[in-house]
């Protein structure tokens, strides 16, 4: 009885340290993450009061699971077609150049760090180097609409760090899609012929098109309900389109994150519930994020020892690529009018799916380092969260039309989902 | 309606064109219950509408879908699937709790006192006599009193009772948050059947002590009972009382994140309550009550929140008792759980109607009041999968007449409420 109520205790008391700490954190910096979550994860964790054992944890997979599909969901709603042919070219331009030169510059790094100074064999360097590499892509829209939030400012910088986040994303989570289907862990069945790497990434494809199919015909037009019932229907109807799609890809070793993109995309660009769909993704999205944070901190244990190191080198790889990708895209394919060098510095915040991919990755590949890459990433996401909005405000300050420059004092808005 | 069952059965047809492709990577949860929770959900969700469609509340089409899925129908979802979800159930019940316990005010305690006491006193007293003597008078056709005599009789038969008396708090919350009902009827019913709740842990722990002990097992003294009882019941409120200061502290400072923060809550007083022995449901009941009635907080935000929440929950809880339903194991014994279902709802009947009189409540009170107690679920099954498992001889052959006539209420009990409160008029969703 005394272990639990100590247990208890030690879980508020480290809430509530947590909790002031990293407040103070979002008054003075604009701070966007949710870092208190990850240390209540961690208290209740079985590394620390064991309130919630490690079979419970495993226990917790299907909101996990919920919540992979939710953000990969989410951010395949953001592609709807319609949307995206009235973007600027060279919006896209610069996006594209962004993601692809930070996520190339990433692996470059993370390649011959887990090659040559890890010492692994080329197919587990690769394994590892392209989740690290994806995760050091992606960037979150939350500092910088909190930032557009707070200065109220309208410069031509926000549509395009907008932009380019959700292209990191877009690259990142394909990136980590392919890995799994390329790099494919399980056997089959001994009737079939084992897939080919080419294969696995069609099926995994395949999943993905036909639940958004499916899904599409199962939501249907808008029910005759008043907006709240509505809304509560269409969360089950969605809940259960993506644990249904999470749930195929999981049994198949493959990314749900990526097979909900692809159902999202499609749900997006299909029928009339698109809106409805977005709008409820939206608002859940802050919920589901702090769900896969409170999991990540519960599932986390200190990576080996000889290996630590790796987790300050890729927050430093991560820097490196962003500014050098942020380079590409914001100084030589920009416009002169978008001209933006130190695009990267905007695009420090990485948020819910740079999380997501790293608890995929141990869900999946349990057998390779899946610690260390947990580690890595919550390190990188804690750190970047903190100085994300700061830099945002810095950069836009230096492109606003107005020249005027951010006020850093003024208080935080609350983080909102993006 | 046919579109979704078509894409249903199109995702049944494509779980088994991928099950050649399985990766044989088990974990605690295996990759394909995760699948299966997905259909379930969404089955649930289509019978619930077809449900409605036809007048019948959803809980209905989601206890349904659960049996048709489930191990004892199409054994689509198998037992090891539910097992694997039994945290999700957990979580269910947990926010139910919460919930159930914000929505019964102080205000409506006090001005409703007298008929939700003499309902409750009347019902509890009638139900459980006339069971107990049904009990008896059927003594020869009912296996798990077969060979007994004496005080041994006595005390197994007025287990059976009490697990027949439980009522059903989720059926009650979930058929007035689908229907909106406020009025009389639904106030009185939701005030009766969870201040029941409390009741029947007392009356249930007791009779489950004098049982044990008449049985030849534990042979506890009355002291030690009584303590017991005390140490569980008390362990609960204090446990509520703790749970509902934090909850209080989080709404006074923190007010962010509150449905991550609600659920963090659940799973944490689970893990308390399985370490400290109290009563899970019990103290969330508790905690709700107090920080809707008693904190100096408006608990407005959790409980629009747990509202929001409210309708997920219970479709996987229904779905999953539906699945729970092992109907073959009661086929054998389905004239006796009819007659003891009927002398059941009878008892209800009359004790109700006749307590309501007596007190003076309105007439839809008088008239319907019965309806809304007659519905039974998650709690009487824990108390019947309690008994059979620490009672294994007479318990396990009474639990397939008291799963049976539990069933029965189940997918009876909602469907006399929603008509009771349609007639009253309390109805706003229809």
């Amino acid at each position: 009885m005394q272990t639990t109520l100590a247990a208890l205790a030690v879980i508020t008391v480290g809430y509530i340290l947590a909790y002031l700490v990293f407040d103070r954190l979002r008054d003075r910096f604009g701070y966007v993450g949710g870092a208190e979550y990850v240390v209540i994860g961690f208290l209740l964790g079985p590394r620390v009061t064991g309130l919630l054992g490690a079979e419970q944890v495993q226990d917790l997979t299907p909101i996990v699971s919920l919540a992979l599909g939710w953000l990969g969901m989410q951010l395949g709603t953001y592609f709807r077609l319609p949307a995206m042919t009235t973007i600027d070219a060279a919006h896209l331009r610069i996006a594209f150049t962004e993601a692809v030169g930070t996520f190339a510059s990433a692996l470059g790094a993370l390649l011959a760090l887990f090659h040559y100074v890890a010492g692994y064999p080329w197919p587990e360097s690769t394994v590892q180097a392209v989740t690290l590499a994806a995760v050091a892509t992606l960037s979150s829209t939350a500092a910088i609409d909190a930032v557009s939030r707070k200065t109220g400012q309208v410069t031509s910088i926000f549509p395009v760090l907008q932009l380019t986040a959700r292209i990191d994303a877009l690259v990142a989570v394909t990136a980590f899609g392919l890995l799994l289907a390329v790099f494919h862990l399980g056997q089959v069945s001994l009737e079939v012929r084992p897939p080919t790497a080419t294969e696995w990434a069609v099926i995994n494809l395949a999943v993905g098109v036909s639940s958004g199919v499916l899904f599409h015909l199962f939501l249907g037009p808008r029910g005759r309900l008043d907006e709240a019932a509505e809304n509560s229907r269409l969360f089950v109807a969605l809940a259960g389109a993506i644990v249904v799609a999470s749930g195929a890809s999981y049994y198949l070793n493959l990314s749900p994150i990526y097979t909900n993109l692809v159902l999202g995309f499609i749900l997006a660009n299909s029928g009339s519930a698109h809106r409805d769909v977005t709008r409820l993704l939206l608002r859940t999205e802050r919920p589901v994020y702090l769900a896969l944070l409170i999991f990540a901190g519960a599932a986390w244990s200190p990576s080996s020892p000889d290996l630590l190191f790796i987790a300050p080198v890729f927050v430093l790889i991560r820097l490196g690529a962003r500014f050098l990708g942020g380079w590409l895209g914001g100084g030589l394919a920009a416009p002169p009018e978008l001209k933006t060098p130190k695009l990267g510095r905007a695009l420090l915040a990485q948020g819910g799916i740079a999380v997501a991919l790293a608890v995929n990755y141990t869900q999946v590949r349990p057998d390779l380092n899946a610690d260390l890459i947990l580690t890595a990433t919550l390190v990188s996401v804690l750190l970047f969260d903190i100085v994300a909005s700061r830099e945002v405000g810095d950069v836009v300050s230096r492109v606003s039309p107005s020249g005027g420059s951010v006020n850093q004092d003024a208080p935080a808005a609350e983080p909102q989902p993006r | 309606m046919i579109r979704r069952l078509v894409v249903l059965m199109l995702l049944v047809g494509g779980a088994v064109l991928l099950e050649p492709l399985r990766a044989p990577t088990e974990g605690v949860i295996a990759p394909r219950s995760l699948f299966l929770f997905g259909i379930l959900l969404l089955t649930a969700d289509t019978f619930g509408a077809i449900a409605h469609d036809l007048r019948l509340p959803r809980l209905i089409g989601y206890l349904v879908a659960g049996l048709a899925l489930g191990p004892s129908v199409a054994g689509i979802v198998p037992a090891g699937v539910l097992q694997d979800l039994g945290m999700m159930k957990r979580l269910a019940v947990g926010l139910i709790g919460l919930l159930a316990g914000a929505e019964l005010r102080i205000s409506d305690l006090r001005e409703r006192h007298r008929v939700i006491l003499l309902v409750l006193a009347f019902q509890t007293v009638a139900v459980l006599a006339v069971l107990l003597g049904a009990a008896l008078l059927l003594r020869t056709w009912l296996p798990f009193l077969d060979g007994l005599s004496d005080a041994r009789l006595f005390f197994v038969a007025l287990l059976f009772a009490v697990i027949l008396t439980v009522n059903s708090p989720m059926i009650t919350l979930a058929l007035l948050t689908e229907t909106r009902a406020s009025g009389p009827l639904a106030r009185t019913t939701l005030g009766v059947v969870l201040v029941a709740d409390v009741i029947i842990i007392l009356l249930f722990t007791g009779a489950f002590s004098l049982a044990q002990a008449s049985l030849g097992g534990a042979t506890a003294g009355a002291p030690e009972i009584l303590l017991r009882l005390l140490r569980e019941v008390l362990g609960s409120i204090v446990a509520g009382a703790t749970i509902g200061g934090v909850l209080t502290l989080y709404l006074r400072f923190v007010k962010r994140e509150l449905v991550v923060f609600a659920v963090v809550v659940v799973f944490a007083t689970a893990a308390a309550a399985q370490a400290l022995h109290f009563e899970f449901l019990l103290s969330l009941l508790v905690a709700g009550f107090l920080v809707e009635n008693v904190a100096p907080v408006r608990a407005e935000p959790l409980v629009a929140i747990l509202h929001q929440a409210a309708l997920p929950v219970f479709v996987i809880f229904f779905a999953m008792a539906g699945a729970e339903l092992h109907i073959q194991e009661f086929a054998a014994v389905w004239p006796l759980v009819v007659v003891i279902a009927l002398v059941r709802i009878g008892a209800v009947f009359a004790s109700t109607t006749y307590a309501a009189r007596l007190a003076g409540a309105e007439p839809a009170v008088a008239r319907y009041g019965w309806t809304g107690l007659v519905s039974q679920a998650g709690v009487a099954l824990g108390l019947a999968t309690i008994v059979a498992d620490r009672l294994p001889g007479v318990g396990l052959a009474m639990q397939a007449l008291t799963i049976g006539v539990i069933a029965f209420n189940e997918s009876v009990g909602p469907i006399l409420f929603r008509q009771g409160l349609e007639r009253a008029g309390e109805v706003r969703a229809p």
